[in-house]
């Protein structure tokens, strides 16, 4: 396992919600991360967030970590969770709420 | 073949369509960061059997795997997808 593989591993078991996106929740830089930051706030929970833009081996290599080619991408519990199609659909099901509760929960 | 031609010539040979549509969103988004490096911005909806007790993550990554080298951000940047089961449309 390469180096970045290691440092993205340590950050989604390390973290019971992290969203890895394109800009910050407070100045997103693409309008599907934007929306994927909006739907985990209104879950209320605290969630951490990667800049990927910020790092040229993390935006690549978050995509070989969860065979997944696109960002945004929300790991819970250290599983992929989805995209933002999935995180939305999710998020007007209440599911996302339930799931990042759960995750949050357990890690206290 | 244009890049809708593409994605949806892609996703027929890999998945069982019975409904099958693709949309070119490329100018909705034409200036921002992502575009670019000139990769277009797509939506998709896909009806299949194949999709029958998938999770949604796992229906999208048929249509992810289906899509192969074309998910480059200079040739499809996002992709936008509703995969549906026939039962649920």
């Amino acid at each position: 396992m390469t180096d970045i593989q290691q440092s993205i591993r340590e950050q989604v078991e390390g973290n019971p919600v992290i969203l890895y996106m394109k800009g910050s929740p407070q100045f997103p830089q693409c309008g599907f991360s934007m929306r994927a930051a909006q739907a985990l706030a209104g879950c209320g929970v605290e969630f951490a967030y990667v800049n990927v833009l910020e790092d040229e081996g993390i935006r690549q290599g978050i995509k070989d970590y969860g065979n997944w080619p696109t960002i945004p991408q929300l790991y819970v519990g250290g599983e992929l969770l989805g995209g933002c199609d999935i995180i939305m659909e999710m998020y007007e099901s209440g599911e996302l709420k339930k799931a990042v509760q759960a995750a949050t929960e357990s890690a206290e | 073949m244009n890049r809708s031609e593409m994605i949806r010539s892609r996703i027929e040979a890999a998945i069982n369509i019975t409904d099958l549509l693709v949309r070119d969103d490329s100018h909705l988004h034409a200036g921002h960061a992502g575009a670019q490096a000139g990769g277009g911005h797509f939506y998709v909806r896909v009806v299949s059997p194949d999709f029958t007790d998938l999770t949604p993550i796992a229906r999208h990554r048929l249509i992810y795997q289906a899509m192969g080298d074309a998910m480059r951000n200079d040739c499809i940047h996002a992709l936008s997808i509703d995969a549906l089961t026939p039962e649920e449309t």
